[in-house]
């Protein structure tokens, strides 16, 4: 019955008069911002409303009946190639940036913060730009390729033809662009470590890599998901990167949704596919929110 | 003022445009300055109706012909009073009537050209570039840029095809074009959307040796320093023609400033400017051959001859698509492919 008494407290809480308000603001804002889009949306994709002029507002499940089941048209294998490269440069992120938020955790000391706003400097420029300042030095004349050709790597002339306009470039600078960001959380998890736990396994005989892999390691996840999750679900939508760096079959899901919204507007057939991405980043929340509820309530206690 | 313009046609006067001896625009920057011109930059004829059709709205617009019929029916923008507009006495009646529609000039003609297959002459076999095909060739794999410019390329896998009517396809042709166009996708290195800042680097560098331009870029090459070894194909099906003309936005409230912007892009210096920097045609009926600096490359793009569009041995005038919105969709499954 004690158990029970502090969840009777709350829900008479919520019930005082007055206090249930509290919620509205935050409330109305989700449906203003999030829901009610998505509500649009769903009309246009079920031709409820349209942009084409001519085309008249009838439901038809036409599109979907297009677009599914999967399989039946490239947008699936544009969707596949997405989810590889996004999923690809989630683990590379993560692994890449493990690292260096242990040197800022365990290693800087006082300067962690210092060298944490150092890593962070260059996200203060626009992302553009530095996407494109990847294209100076990734392109068949840029810096790289010349650089080989100053070293005799290779002919004067012929650049490395995967190192622009392909997945490689893609993915680089994806991962460029997300490593100091997937660093934060799991800087922030594993500085909060109580590291009492770590001199209790040193204590007992642990070695420094077994301390690490079996006590470090395991409370840093709640960080490592949320970095993953940090890259995964931004990257799922990305139409940025391979716009500028990538070639015609580098493109992403992304870019298939934001063609359809601008450069040969069909609002309708954009919005099939704009609601599928959302659904797959619906069930990715699901799936990883989960773990990482469960891990703040750890925390919590 | 709000303009939807292609890159590069601001008006002189403007920091926009960096291009010496364009004179187009001037009178009326001259007279009013400046500052109180906005422009949106046009990326693919289907993109410009595509932002007119969701909302935005704008004083004047600077379509191509192909969609003329587009903004008419979509109530888009309002006829022009052409006595407000001296100079368009001047331009020539077959394109002038192109911008005519419920017996009202809805459009004012004034610029045109081809499109065709811009190409490297020191690293393409002659033998190779005869015409379109030129860009399914897997001999130059990773050094083809086709334009991402997705109805433009319906058109050339059409005459690539031989299909008869290249706005106007079947189910069918359709098909064949789209299932074309993803066989060709892989020799491409990139799909090219500015064509300053894409096309042109990567065409002067030598990262692209073959890519679907319209002449300017031949003039470019023809006026680099040192030349850069361009040919624009007169290919055996045929180059694209087009047209484009100035609309006027159907709530715009500056309608006078509207005929005094496009009274100083139609004046007769101002058409001249425009072939001399960009060996386009212009509608100015009165411009000699005598008067452009290299008549001999005039001649041989036949400026000052807006009639060679309806030649169709030589040119296909891209025009109005019945199922723009099937092409359009076909396109995006050729990307996504």
């Amino acid at each position: 019955m004690s158990a029970v008494r502090p969840r009777a407290r709350r829900s008479a809480s919520i019930l005082r008069p007055g206090s249930g308000l509290l919620i509205l603001p935050p409330a109305v804002w989700v449906l203003a911002v999030l829901v009610a889009p998505i509500v649009l949306i769903g009309l246009y994709s079920v031709n409820l409303k349209t942009n084409l002029l001519g085309v008249p507002t009838a439901f038809s499940t036409a599109n979907w009946k297009d677009f599914l089941p999967p399989g039946s048209n490239p947008f699936w294998d544009r969707f596949k190639i997405s989810m590889t490269i996004t999923v690809a440069v989630s683990v590379i992120t993560v692994v890449a940036a493990y690292p260096l938020a242990y040197f800022l955790a365990f290693v800087a000391g006082k300067r962690r913060y210092a060298l944490l706003m150092v890593l962070l400097a260059p996200f203060f420029t626009s992302y553009l730009l530095r996407v494109i300042a990847w294209q100076v030095i990734l392109n068949n004349h840029g810096v790289f390729n010349s650089l080989l050709w100053d070293l005799g790597l290779r002919p004067h002339g012929d650049g490395i033809p995967w190192l622009i306009y392909s997945k490689f470039s893609v993915g680089l600078v994806l991962f460029y662009s997300w490593v100091p960001f997937v660093a934060v959380p799991m800087f922030v998890v594993l500085d909060t470590m109580d590291r009492s736990l770590i001199e209790a396994a040193h204590d007992l005989g642990a070695s420094r890599l077994t301390a690490f892999l079996r006590v470090t390691f395991p409370l840093s996840i709640p960080g490592v998901i949320a970095g993953f999750v940090f890259v995964l679900i931004p990257t799922t939508g990305e139409f940025i990167t391979p716009l500028l760096v990538g070639g015609p079959s580098s493109f992403m899901f992304g870019n298939s949704i934001q063609s359809f919204f601008t450069d040969t507007p069909n609002w309708n057939y954009g919005a099939v596919l704009a609601l599928w991405l959302v659904a797959v980043v619906l069930v990715m929340l699901l799936v990883f929110g989960r773990y990482l509820s469960t891990d703040l309530e750890d925390a919590a206690t | 003022m709000t303009i939807l313009e292609w890159d590069g046609y601001q008006a002189a006067g403007t920091k926009a445009q960096t291009t010496k001896g364009i004179v187009f625009g001037k009178d009326y920057t001259d007279e009013f300055g400046a500052n109180g011109l906005a422009y949106s930059l046009i990326t693919n004829d289907s993109q410009a109706i595509g932002k007119v059709r969701t909302g935005s709205k704008f004083d004047v617009l600077h379509p191509c012909a192909e969609n003329f019929k587009d903004y008419v029916d979509g109530g888009f923008v309002q006829p022009w009073d052409t006595s407000l507009l001296p100079s368009f006495a001047n331009l020539n009646p077959a394109l002038v009537k192109g911008g005519q529609f419920n017996g009202q000039q809805y459009a004012i003609p004034w610029d045109w050209g081809y499109g065709s297959v811009i190409y490297r002459t020191d690293m393409v076999d002659p033998a190779d570039a005869t015409g379109w095909e030129l860009f399914w060739n897997p001999k130059y794999k990773g050094r083809i840029s086709m334009w991402n410019g997705a109805t433009t390329n319906f058109e050339i896998a059409a005459l690539k095809l031989g299909f008869p009517e290249m706005d106007n396809l079947s189910s069918d042709q359709l098909d064949q074009a789209t299932q074309s166009l993803i066989e060709q996708k892989p020799l491409n290195k990139f799909l090219w959307v500015s064509e300053y800042t894409n096309l042109q680097p990567a065409l002067t560098n030598g990262d692209i040796w073959i890519a679907y331009s319209w002449q300017d870029q031949w003039v470019y090459g023809r006026e680099h320093k040192p030349p850069i070894p361009f040919n624009f194909m007169q290919p055996t099906q045929g180059r694209l023609g087009w047209y484009c003309g100035f609309m006027l936005g159907k709530d715009t409230a500056n309608y006078y400033h509207a005929h005094k912007y496009v009274e100083s892009y139609i004046n007769h210096q101002a058409c001249l400017s425009l072939t001399n920097n960009f060996y386009y045609g212009s509608a100015d009926a009165t411009v000699k051959l005598s008067e452009i600096s290299d008549p001999l490359l005039a001649k041989s793009l036949s400026i000052g001859d807006p009639n060679v569009l309806s030649d169709t041995s030589k040119v296909h005038l891209q025009s109005w698509e019945p199922n723009e919105i099937a092409v359009q969709t076909a396109w995006e499954k050729v990307t996504a492919a």
